[in-house]
């Protein structure tokens, strides 16, 4: 296979985690290498494995919120809404409207505060140590906003079935509004600290491409999917709360690559300003929880499957419920990380370490989410 | 105020004793080395916390701020702190390579000083080969790498040795090219020649239109890649490589790898400022505070790219030396010996 | 060369963007000397009320708490008195395994448990984390709260119970009296955008509704 080349070097194996610095978690890839150059991966995962499917089956509906806000800790706002929303359909409960706005306020902040890990975590990663501090400079901002209203800047408990568990306080719309209103220039200062530059460029651009039929075949969704051409939301296509209400746009590239997907998340920042500054200008007044029994809600028997476009892609509920108990039968959930961990060992073939890097950084992976 | 006389002065009270003339050189000159040395201790404590003030208000993070006036003494605390610290060796490794490594980076690092003009007159022995002797000591510092790399007995540290190596010895080759341009103008290998040549501020060689620019910007980046900093810090790529060639160092060994790393840095601003702005030259000021002035400014710059930009990847900083400095480096200096033979902008 | 001078000029934006910052306020505090100021609303540790004027806990050991917490974190020893009425022995709160999810202070009618927002409380051992009824009334005495304001009197119906449950365990079968809270509806949006508010619509005396 070699003999063009002059050197022959052993095919060795190297182990890269499950404590290594930027496997974001604790991930383990056993790379089989030749020199430099990736020829195999094989993720080794359930180092953070913590039952939660198990543990939600001992809980009841209103303490599994709790409990999905572990599953996947940077959007704790969506898996609260998946699991509500799995639970507002099997048991057919109205959802206010005001609850409803307040949902989607949350949902956008939080995306935006997901991807502004990713953004830190992906310049961390690739060497450039400030972009990392700016962008969580303004992920407290948006902590801030979030303990404000829930209590929590991690694990908020606050889309609750039937609503929300609390009314925004009074000073959150305006602070809410300066936020959006300051934030686009700050997502300049990252693209002209990043985007252009040609070191970025170099270490980003046609390093991981994932062809639309590979990210298909292997269930990838998200943004990961958006890079490579296939323009899916659920936001879009599989309208969820009162998302069909708002203006926005679905921005896809067409290479799939490292590059790809940073301009896709920093686009989608954008385009979540837009939806959250409609949602403020348009929040009605009214009750922000429907009618439901926290502690005695015993839905109909029957199964569903609810999704939510999170900002790793689809976050998926599986529930089954039981006639008249308080604490579901089965309780399955589907996270996007997972997909796009399994889809790794395709892409980063002949990439270099240095590149398995990059690409895991640019797929935005978190181990709780794979592992649950 | 000039620091001359000072020194003029001891070295005559030295020769009033009536010692021997080569016992009264013998000990100005270990006295001589002795300044340069703490000096440039303090000149390393002092960049170890001004790149970290740097790093947290380019942040907007105040950066050490405890200990002392906005945390000065904090590297003080810090190397107290590494000297207490034990000295771990792990079992595996080659005794011999493993301590000397750090020895001799550090001391590879300090001897380029020899020949540095940190004012007039202000050096301690102004050979007539200086900036290659410069060139030649500075590139000692990848044997002490590679040492480090090798004795550590560790797959990471010798991965890191391997790249600091390959590193160093690609980005020498335009490094010396674009020094040779300057070289050319001047004539001489002598620090005092060439910061003598450029007296006047138009004189100096990054304002000769059009190599000297080009020649800066390329000794720059390659004096980046040298000090293993950010772009190109990839022997000590923590994401990919843990910490490089001093992973498995510790206490005051590694405290000799941080400082080399930091005079190092200075070293490389040190030379750029003599080469290309001018050195101590400069109007009102005395002669020593042009130099650390314009040394600083380039420190500065350095510090700025560091936390600015992402790290390359191992073969693109390869490419990039082979490809594209080199190539623009030899066009330089075949520009540059035009301009010199022809006499165009010759002032 | 032309991609080599947008390259430099990006670099130098770059750099330009990072040095502007180098002038900009710090947004970081020094954390032990100067603290943020946290919302009302945070959730830090577990703490039990006390009445402004008597001085005793507001709790009035009707378990609710306990049974609403997903982490069994709440332990409540209790007497039972006569004529049903339970006298509070022991509140325990495991601090090692609250997941701070704030369900127990929703579930109070009472205003009893609050969730403060006071975060600090490492210790070196683990026992020293497992706080007692005194320990969180102390710990409560200066945490601002509001009266619930109830339509009507809250007389508990006191379910007979068999035996103090010391375990933390949910009880078996859930008790009619409190069951029935109805959802968190704040019927007029000016008294739900008061912070801790506690809702005042809740009845505790009615059935639940599917009771078996």
């Amino acid at each position: 296979m070699s003999e063009s080349r002059g050197l022959h070097t052993k095919e060795f194996t190297l182990n890269v985690g499950p404590h290594h610095p930027s496997t974001h978690g604790v991930c383990r890839f056993v790379l089989k290498m030749e020199g430099e150059v990736i020829t195999h991966v094989t993720p080794v995962i359930g180092y953070l494995h913590r039952a939660l499917e198990k543990i939600c089956e001992n809980r009841t509906y209103e303490q599994i919120i709790p409990v999905t806000d572990r599953f996947e800790y940077c959007t704790a706002m969506s898996c609260n809404m998946a699991f509500s929303l799995a639970t507002e359909k099997l048991a057919g409960i109205e959802v206010p409207e005001r609850a409803e706005y307040l949902r989607v306020i949350m949902l956008e902040l939080n995306r935006i505060s997901s991807h502004l890990i990713w953004l830190g975590t992906t310049s961390l990663d690739l060497g450039a140590l400030t972009p990392f501090l700016y962008a969580f400079r303004e992920r407290e901002y948006i902590l801030d906003l979030f303990e404000m209203t829930c209590g929590q800047r991690l694990t908020f408990n606050y889309i609750r079935p039937a609503g929300v568990s609390r009314d925004i306080p009074p000073e959150f719309i305006p602070k809410c509004r300066e936020f959006i209103d300051m934030f686009n220039d700050k997502i300049d200062d990252y693209e002209r600290v990043l985007t252009e530059n040609p070191i970025f460029i170099a270490r980003n651009k046609n390093i991981g491409i994932l062809p639309p039929d590979v990210a298909i075949a292997y269930a990838v969704s998200g943004p990961a999917l958006r890079a490579s051409g296939v323009k899916f939301d659920l936001r879009r296509d599989d309208p969820y709360s009162i998302y069909d209400r708002f203006d926005f746009d679905i921005p896809t590239r067409e290479n799939g690559d490292c590059y790809d997907r940073y301009l896709i998340r920093i686009q989608e920042m954008r385009e979540s300003t837009k939806i959250v500054r409609q949602a403020i200008e348009q929040i009605p007044e009214g009750e922000i929880r429907g009618k439901f029994n926290k502690m005695n809600f015993k839905p109909p028997a029957g199964e569903v499957y609810c999704r939510v476009e999170n900002s790793r892609g689809e976050l998926g509920i599986y529930l089954q419920a039981a006639d008249k108990e308080k604490k579901p039968l089965r309780v399955k959930m589907r996270g996007g990380s997972f997909n796009q961990l399994q889809v790794m060992p395709v892409i980063c073939v002949g990439h270099k370490i240095a590149d398995l890097v990059a690409i895991m950084a640019s797929m935005d992976i978190i181990m709780p989410d794979v592992d649950r | 105020m000039e620091l001359t006389g000072i020194f003029k002065y001891l070295y005559e009270l030295l020769a009033a004793t009536g010692l021997p003339e080569v016992w009264v050189d013998i000990i100005a000159l270990i006295a001589a080395g002795v300044i340069v040395f703490g000096f440039l201790a303090l000149v390393a404590l002092f960049l170890v916390w001004l790149e970290r003030k740097f790093a947290g208000h380019a942040q907007q993070r105040p950066g050490p701020m405890r200990t002392g006036w906005h945390g000065w003494r904090q590297t003080i605390a810090d190397a107290i702190k590494l000297l207490q610290k034990e000295d771990i060796r792990p079992t595996l490794v080659d005794r011999f390579v493993y301590f000397w490594a750090p020895v001799v980076v550090f001391v590879a690092a300090f001897m380029a000083y020899v020949v540095i003009p940190f004012g007039e007159g202000l050096i301690v022995s102004d050979l007539n080969v200086g900036i290659l002797y410069v060139v030649a000591i500075t590139s000692f510092t990848v044997i002490g790498m590679l040492m480090a790399g090798w004795g550590s007995n560790n797959k990471y540290s010798l991965l890191g040795g391997m790249r600091s190596a390959a590193q160093v010895v690609s980005y020498e080759i335009p490094m010396v090219i674009a020094i040779c341009s300057v070289i050319l103008f001047v004539g001489s290998l002598s620090m005092v020649d060439i910061v003598q040549s450029q007296a006047k501020i138009y004189q100096w060689y990054v304002f000769r239109l059009p190599f000297g620019p080009i020649a800066f910007i390329i000794y720059l980046i390659a004096g980046t890649a040298e000090t293993n900093r950010t772009p190109f810090d990839l022997p000590e790529a923590e994401q990919e490589l843990v910490a490089g060639f001093n992973t498995e160092y510790s206490g005051m060994k590694f405290a000799m790898f941080f400082l080399a790393e930091f005079v190092n840095m200075f070293t490389v601003s040190a030379i750029g400022a003599t080469l290309f702005l001018g050195g101590w030259q400069g109007p009102l000021l005395p002669s020593w505070m042009w130099f650390l002035g314009k040394t600083m400014f380039l420190v500065l710059v350095l510090m700025l790219f560091r936390w600015t930009f992402p790290r390359l990847r191992v073969d693109q900083l390869m490419e990039f030396a082979w490809k594209t400095l080199i190539p623009f480096a030899f066009v330089n200096l075949i520009l540059a010996a035009v301009m010199k033979y022809s006499g165009w902008f010759n002032w | 060369m032309k991609t080599l001078i947008d390259g430099i000029k990006n670099l130098c934006i770059g750099m330009v963007t990072v040095g502007k910052h180098l002038f900009r306020r710090n947004v970081t505090v020094q954390y032990p000397t100067e603290r943020w100021e946290m919302p009302e609303r945070s959730r830090g540790i577990v703490v039990l009320l006390s009445d402004q004027e008597t001085g005793e806990l507001n709790c009035t050991v009707c378990m609710l708490c306990m049974r609403a917490c997903p982490a069994s974190a709440i332990t409540i020893e209790y007497e039972q008195g006569e004529k049903g009425k339970r006298t509070l022995k022991d509140f325990i709160v495991d601090n090692t395994i609250c997941c701070f999810c704030g369900l127990c202070e929703e579930t109070c009618n009472f205003a009893a448990i609050k969730m403060a927002t006071m975060y600090e409380f490492a210790t070196e051992d683990k026992e020293s984390l497992i706080w007692h009824m005194d320990k969180l009334q102390e710990m409560g005495r200066d945490v601002p709260y509001e009266k619930p304001v109830r339509k009507k009197p809250a007389a508990a119906k006191p379910a007979p119970k068999p035996e103090v449950k010391a375990d933390g365990e949910k009880p078996a079968e859930p008790q009619p009296a409190e069951a029935a809270s109805t959802g968190n509806t704040a019927a007029d949006p000016a008294i739900a955008n008061e912070p801790e508010q506690k809702p005042d619509n809740r009845k505790p005396d009615q059935p639940a509704e599917d009771q078996t």
